[in-house]
This record gives structure tokens, C-alpha cells and sequence, in this order.
């Protein structure tokens, strides 16, 4: 019942907010040839059309659109302005998906201002915060500045934006705070090293707390080969560290690259604030009062032109399957923006029947004028049978044609074999636009418009 | 009384170390247009933003730590529908549906996962935390109660 009822604020939410952006979309899309600034507006919209079977027989064709908006005001003294916006809605044309015929997320939100010096920023809106300990969405407010001596800070508060499909008439322990705040004080010298002290804190609505966590970050270059980093964070809920994750990376010529990384994770410290059941302490399989290892170590060699070979290795100790080795190689020839193909091989050798496969995949995409076709098979080869079956097997088949530099379509068809679909096409058709005020001559990549 | 005096030192300090302060913020938009292929840093950067480099084997493990660290470094090319990508809150598309074209990228959950998961999920549950621990979890409760 009380669930509803949030969901439904959220969604009234959702839609004043998505409202209001649309009318300052537009009112600044209007007023835009008055301002005197640097002023630009852009954005691209993706429609997809699914098609698929379910294992009832019921055909499902959900029809989605993604929208992303960018509004940008460059100021004569450097400093900017921008707001971003990403969103996605779906309806569905046939049978309906789960309880609901449309959904819909609004995925970020907010307004931006940078100043040209000491890396003044000050956002406002839903936003993606990664800062130290920190990886979470939130509805509020974000700052950073640069001070002197290398030292740098930044901070945050806001309320959390997450799903909670199991948050009411279960245990508490599925329910998630509601308030979320803490920053990260670094600090650096450009050339060698950073290191960062960073903090969070989330509560629910009564004020009891849901999440208290703090971490300390390091990067380390000494020297141009060498690349050292990682961090460790601490839970002062459940009084024990979660993690000390760290890596090193080594570059002895610029054709081979060289790279470790060792983890170490207590369960039950890591856990303790999951609200998914299956990834809970409380989910038996998981064995909340044991530790897990994992140790990798990778290798690639480029001295081939256009050939990029690699290697990797992973051991995975975790006391629940006992010990398991990942290892495997990628071969990958391509001539960007034209041709690529390439393999994967991993084998996966454990103590557990299940822990014990192959896996394959191969790929190809070739640009043929304005086409582009592109295939992808993976499959998984089981030592033992898994519920009568001994291999996964997926396939997909992608073509898109460039229309103009605007407009852009594509349908993909993806056939599958496994333990879950015996025998499955599905169908996708996605058509994406692209749109702006002023085409700015700028760097960046695709996703920096 | 104590407690008055080291806030206004703090203040004080802090008043102190932001007027001294003098960098460059990272600019807006990276000044060198990179393209679309996946960008090997060092190309052109021997200081230690090479380390960035994306072209590593280890740079999909690394670049977490990055983010908690340099995130403005991200912004100059990396806007946050990229990022989205892979990190949503709530989502019906795995990555590798919507970037079905590009090969190259190092996606999660290529394949059919519903069967692989069960695997993955039990090697490396912590690895799972990251994206479906607090969100991104609406469809594993049909499963998972
Ligand atoms: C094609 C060459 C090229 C590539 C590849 C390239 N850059 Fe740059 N980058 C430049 C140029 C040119 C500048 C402007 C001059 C400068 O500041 O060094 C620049 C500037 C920068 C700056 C701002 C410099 C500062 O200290 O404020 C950062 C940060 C940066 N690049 C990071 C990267 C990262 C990370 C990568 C790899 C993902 C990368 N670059 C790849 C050419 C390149
Ligand atoms: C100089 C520009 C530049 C900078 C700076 C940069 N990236 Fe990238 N990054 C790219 C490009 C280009 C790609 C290729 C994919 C694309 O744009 O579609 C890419 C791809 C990636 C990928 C996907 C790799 C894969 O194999 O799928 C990740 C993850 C990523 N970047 C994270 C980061 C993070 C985190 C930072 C900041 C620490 C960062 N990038 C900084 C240009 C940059
Ligand atoms: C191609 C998919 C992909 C893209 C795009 C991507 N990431 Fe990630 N990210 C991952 C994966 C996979 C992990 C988990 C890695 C692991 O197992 O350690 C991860 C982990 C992280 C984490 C650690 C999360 C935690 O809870 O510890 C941060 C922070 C992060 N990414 C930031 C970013 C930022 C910022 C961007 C955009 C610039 C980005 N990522 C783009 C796939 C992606
Ligand atoms: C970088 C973020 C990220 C990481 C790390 C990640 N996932 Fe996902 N996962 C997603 C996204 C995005 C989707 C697509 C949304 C959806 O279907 O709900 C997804 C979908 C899934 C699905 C549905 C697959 C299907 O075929 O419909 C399963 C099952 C799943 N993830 C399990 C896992 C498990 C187990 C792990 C850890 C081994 C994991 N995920 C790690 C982002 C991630
Ligand atoms: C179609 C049903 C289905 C969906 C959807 C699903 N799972 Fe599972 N999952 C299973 C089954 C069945 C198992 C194996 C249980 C066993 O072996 O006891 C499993 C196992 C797991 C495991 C290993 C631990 C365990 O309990 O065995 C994890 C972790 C996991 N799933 C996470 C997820 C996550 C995260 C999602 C959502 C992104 C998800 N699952 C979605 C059916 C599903």
C-alpha cells in the first residue's frame, strides 16, 4: 500500500520535473538569439522497438525512447554554464511487460556551473556522484573547488535515487536510507601522486542511519611507466573494512602493457547496506562471515600493426566454491572506423560442477558506404550438464544505415540457445536523431556533444 | 569554546588556502578531438594522464578508481549519458543491446546472461553490488524474493 503511494509520488515527481524541463528547454530555445552569450543547444533522441516471445507464448512489443538534451552557455570569461538531461519512457504496443503498461526512468538531471579556474564547480539536480567511497545517484546538490598546496575538496547532499522492488512487507533490511551526504579532500602533486580521504552518510527519514562509510584513495606515477592506485573503505556500521582493492600498472615499452590487481573483500561489511535480495548477506549462498580474494593480472601486446593481443588471468578465493581460476585471450585486428574482427577464449576452472566451462566469442563489423554490419556470437561450453543442457549459445546480427549526419537506423536480431530459452529470435529496430541550435566546432568525443 | 576557536581556524585556513589557490580548471571540452575509437592516451600525453590510457587491458577494472579521483578529467569527454550506459538506476536494455554495433566495447553480460549470472553472481557477488546492489534491481525480484 505505502509503496504505491511513493510510487506514485515519485512518478507525480518524475512528471513535474520533466515538465518543467521541457518548458525551460523551450522558453531558453526561444529567448537563445537574445542572449549575448556563447549559447547552444543539442540533443538526441533513440526510439526502439522491441519484439520477442515470452516462454508463455505472450508476443511482447514494448516501444522505447531514450532523450538526451545538452544546454550550454560558454561566458566571455571562460566559465560555463550547462544543463543536461537523460530519459527514457516505454509503452507497450501488445501484451503488456509485468503489472504495468509503461515505465519510464529519468536517468540525470541537472545544471552545472564551471569556472575556468582552481576547478570551481557547483551542480544541482539528479546527478552521478563518484567521489572516493562514493558512487551514488542523488536529487541535490554538489561542489568542488581546488585549493592551494595541491589540496582539493569536494562535497554533496541530497536525497538517494534508488529502486526498492522489495522495500515494503519484507525485512528492514531490504529498505534503504533516504538522505545521502559526504565529500573528499585530496590531495595532490600533478606529477606524482594524489591521494584523497573521502566520506558518506545516508539516513532514512526517521534519522536512524543507513549507510556510514569512509575511504581513503591513492594514485600514484612516479615515473611515466608506472601507474599505482586503489583504495580501501571502511564500514563504520558493521565496525570492519569492506574492501582494499589495488592495482598496479606497467608499461616496459610502448608496445607491451602490463597490469595486476588484487581485492580483498569481507562480506559481510560489503553487504551489510545491499537492499537486493540476492546480493544480500541474508542470501545463504553468499556466506556473509567469509572473505573473498580476487587477484588478476593482465598483459597486452601491440607491436603487430592494427593487431592488439591480450591476456589475462584471475583467481577468485572465495570460501563459499573454494578456489577458481579464470584465464584466458583476446585477439582483435581492426582499422578503426572501417573493419574490426576479433576473438575471445576463457576457460573457467573451478572446484563447483558449474565452475567449469569454456567460453567463446567472435566478432566482425565492417562500414560499407553509409552501412554498418556488425555480428557477434558468444557461446558457453559446460563440462557437466546444467539442467540437461551443456551450452549457451547467442548470436546477434546488427545493420544500421546513416541516413544524413542527423539520422541514424538500425535493427539488430539476436538468436539464442540456453538452459533459460530453449530456442529464441528477438527483433530490435532503433532509429536515433540527432538535433541541434548551432553546430559548435569543438573536441570531445560522440558522447560530448 | 574550544570548539569556536577550531571552527574559526578552519575557517580561517580555509579562507587562506582558497585565495592562494591557482589552477587551471580541466577544460570543459577536451581540446583535441579524439574520435569515437577507444583513445590511447599516451599517444599524445607523457605526463600522467597517459595513465588514463583506455587502450590497456586493465583499464575497464581501473576505471573506477579514476572516477573517485579525477571525475572532472571524465567530464571533458565523457558525458554523463555515457556513463549511463552502463550505470542506471533502472533500466530494461543490458548494454550490449543498445551498443549492439560497437564490438569493440568491453560490455557486461554479453550473451545470454539469465544462465551465466547464476555463476557470475555466486564467483563474484561484489562485482554485482556495484550496479544492481541498491537499483537496478526491479527484475531480479521476480526471481529473487
Ligand atoms: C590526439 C591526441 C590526444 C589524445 C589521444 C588525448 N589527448 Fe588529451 N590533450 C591533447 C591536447 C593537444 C591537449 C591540450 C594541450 C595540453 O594541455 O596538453 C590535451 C589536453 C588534455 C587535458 C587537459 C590538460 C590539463 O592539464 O589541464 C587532459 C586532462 C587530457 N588531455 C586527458 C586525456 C586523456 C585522459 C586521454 C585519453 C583518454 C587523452 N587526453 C587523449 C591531445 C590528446
Ligand atoms: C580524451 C577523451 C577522454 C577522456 C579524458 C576520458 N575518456 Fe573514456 N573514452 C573516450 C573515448 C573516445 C571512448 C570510446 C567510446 C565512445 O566514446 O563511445 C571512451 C571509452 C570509455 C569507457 C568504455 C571502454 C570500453 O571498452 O567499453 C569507459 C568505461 C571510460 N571511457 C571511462 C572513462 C573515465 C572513468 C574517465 C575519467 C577518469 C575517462 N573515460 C576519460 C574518451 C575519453
Ligand atoms: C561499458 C560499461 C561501463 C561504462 C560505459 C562505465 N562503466 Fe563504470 N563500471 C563498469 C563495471 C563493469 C564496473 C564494475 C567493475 C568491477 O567489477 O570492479 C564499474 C564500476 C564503476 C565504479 C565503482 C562503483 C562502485 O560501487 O564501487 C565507478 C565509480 C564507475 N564505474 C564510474 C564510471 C564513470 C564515471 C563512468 C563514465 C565516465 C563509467 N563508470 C562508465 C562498467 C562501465
Ligand atoms: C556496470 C554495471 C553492471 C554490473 C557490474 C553488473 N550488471 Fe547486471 N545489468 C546491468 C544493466 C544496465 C542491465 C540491464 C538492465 C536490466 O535488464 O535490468 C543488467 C542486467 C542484468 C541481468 C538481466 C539479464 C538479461 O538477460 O535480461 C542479470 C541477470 C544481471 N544483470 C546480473 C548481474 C550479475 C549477477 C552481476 C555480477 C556478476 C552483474 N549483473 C553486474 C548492469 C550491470
Ligand atoms: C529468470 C529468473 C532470474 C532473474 C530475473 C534473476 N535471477 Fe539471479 N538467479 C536465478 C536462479 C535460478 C539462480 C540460481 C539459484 C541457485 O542455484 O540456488 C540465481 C542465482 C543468482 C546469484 C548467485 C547466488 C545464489 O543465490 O545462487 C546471484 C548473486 C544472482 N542470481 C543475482 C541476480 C541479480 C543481481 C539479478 C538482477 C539483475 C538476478 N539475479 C536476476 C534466477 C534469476
Amino acid at each position: 500500500m505505502k509503496r504505491n503511494h511513493t510510487k506514485k509520488n515519485s512518478c507525480t515527481g518524475m512528471l513535474v520535473l520533466g515538465a518543467g524541463t521541457a518548458l525551460l528547454a523551450s522558453t531558453l530555445l526561444w529567448t537563445a538569439p537574445l542572449m549575448a552569450y556563447d549559447y547552444s543547444f543539442s540533443g538526441e533522441s533513440t526510439t526502439l522497438l522491441r519484439m520477442r516471445t515470452t516462454v508463455d507464448k505472450k508476443s511482447l512489443l514494448p516501444l522505447y525512447d531514450y532523450l538526451r538534451l545538452t544546454m550550454t552557455d560558454i561566458r566571455s570569461d571562460g566559465s560555463s554554464v550547462d544543463f543536461y538531461l537523460g530519459a527514457w519512457g516505454r509503452t507497450d504496443l501488445v501484451d503488456k511487460i509485468g503489472d504495468k503498461t509503461a515505465d519510464g526512468d529519468l536517468q540525470y538531471a541537472y545544471l552545472t556551473y564551471r569556472a575556468p579556474k582552481n576547478n570551481s564547480t557547483v551542480s544541482v539536480g539528479r546527478q552521478f556522484i563518484t567521489e572516493g567511497v562514493a558512487t551514488e545517484r542523488i536529487d541535490g546538490l554538489y561542489l568542488r573547488n581546488d585549493f592551494a598546496y595541491g589540496i582539493g575538496a569536494s562535497a554533496y547532499v541530497g536525497n538517494t535515487v534508488l529502486t526498492q522492488p522489495l522495500a515494503t512487507g519484507t525485512s528492514s533490511s531490504y529498505q534503504a536510507g533516504t538522505v545521502v551526504y559526504g565529500g573528499r579532500i585530496s590531495q595532490e602533486n600533478k606529477k606524482y601522486y594524489t591521494v584523497g580521504l573521502s566520506a558518506l552518510k545516508s539516513k532514512y527519514d526517521g534519522g536512524d542511519v543507513f549507510r556510514e562509510e569512509t575511504g581513503i584513495d591513492l594514485w600514484v606515477h612516479p615515473v611515466e611507466k608506472v601507474d599505482l592506485g586503489g583504495h580501501s573503505n571502511y564500514n563504520y556500521l558493521t565496525k570492519g573494512w569492506m574492501e582494499h582493492s589495488y592495482y598496479l600498472s606497467y608499461a616496459p615499452v610502448s608496445t607491451v602493457r602490463l597490469g595486476t590487481e588484487y581485492a580483498n573483500v569481507n562480506l559481510k561489511d560489503y553487504l551489510a547496506n545491499v537492499t537486493t535480495s540476492a546480493l544480500t548477506y541474508l542470501n545463504p549462498v553468499l556466506k556473509a562471515n567469509k572473505s573473498q580474494d580476487v587477484i588478476g593480472a593482465t598483459a597486452a601486446y601491440t607491436g603487430i600493426k592494427n593487431v592488439t593481443l591480450t591476456a589475462d588471468l584471475k583467481r577468485y578465493n572465495y570460501d563459499q566454491s573454494g578456489q577458481a581460476f579464470s584465464y584466458g585471450g583476446k585477439a582483435v585486428y581492426s582499422l578503426p572506423d572501417d573493419y574490426s574482427v576479433g576473438c575471445t577464449l576463457h576457460r573457467m576452472d573451478g572446484g563447483a560442477d558449474l565452475l567449469r566451462y569454456m567460453e567463446y566469442r567472435a566478432f566482425a563489423t565492417k562500414k560499407i558506404g553509409h552501412y554498418d554490419v556488425t555480428i557477434d556470437a558468444t557461446d558457453v561450453t559446460y563440462d557437466k550438464q546444467q539442467i540437461g543442457i551443456t551450452d549457451s549459445f547467442a548470436v546477434t546480427g546488427a545493420v544500421g544505415y546513416e541516413v544524413n549526419h542527423k539520422l541514424k537506423l538500425a535493427a539488430d536480431v539476436e538468436y539464442s540457445q540456453s538452459p533459460e530459452f530453449s530456442n529464441e529470435y528477438r527483433g530490435l529496430v532503433k532509429a536515433t536523431y540527432t538535433f541541434d541550435t548551432k553546430h559548435v566546432a569543438e573536441g570531445g568525443t560522440k558522447s560530448e556533444k | 569554546m574550544r570548539n569556536k576557536l577550531a571552527i574559526v581556524l578552519t575557517l580561517l585556513l580555509m579562507v587562506v588556502l582558497y585565495s592562494c589557490a591557482n589552477t587551471n580548471s580541466i577544460p570543459r571540452v577536451h581540446p583535441e578531438n579524439v574520435g569515437h575509437a577507444i583513445p590511447d592516451c599516451t599517444e599524445c600525453h607523457t605526463n600522467s594522464w597517459g595513465a588514463l590510457n583506455h587502450r590497456a587491458p586493465d583499464f575497464m577494472g581501473k576505471h573506477r578508481f579514476y572516477a573517485g579521483t579525477a571525475r572532472q578529467t571524465c567530464r571533458s569527454c565523457h558525458q554523463e549519458d555515457f556513463c549511463t550506459e552502463c550505470h542506471t538506476r533502472k533500466d530494461e536494455f543490458k548494454p550490449s543491446e543498445k551498443l549492439s554495433d560497437e564490438p569493440l566495447r568491453t560490455l557486461p553480460h554479453r550473451g545470454d546472461y539469465l544462465s551465466q549470472h547464476k555463476i557470475d553472481g555466486r564467483i563474484n557477488p561484489v562485482s554485482c553490488v556495484k550496479c544492481h546492489g541498491r537499483q537496478n534491481n526491479e527484475r531480479c525480484a521476480l526471481c529473487h524474493h
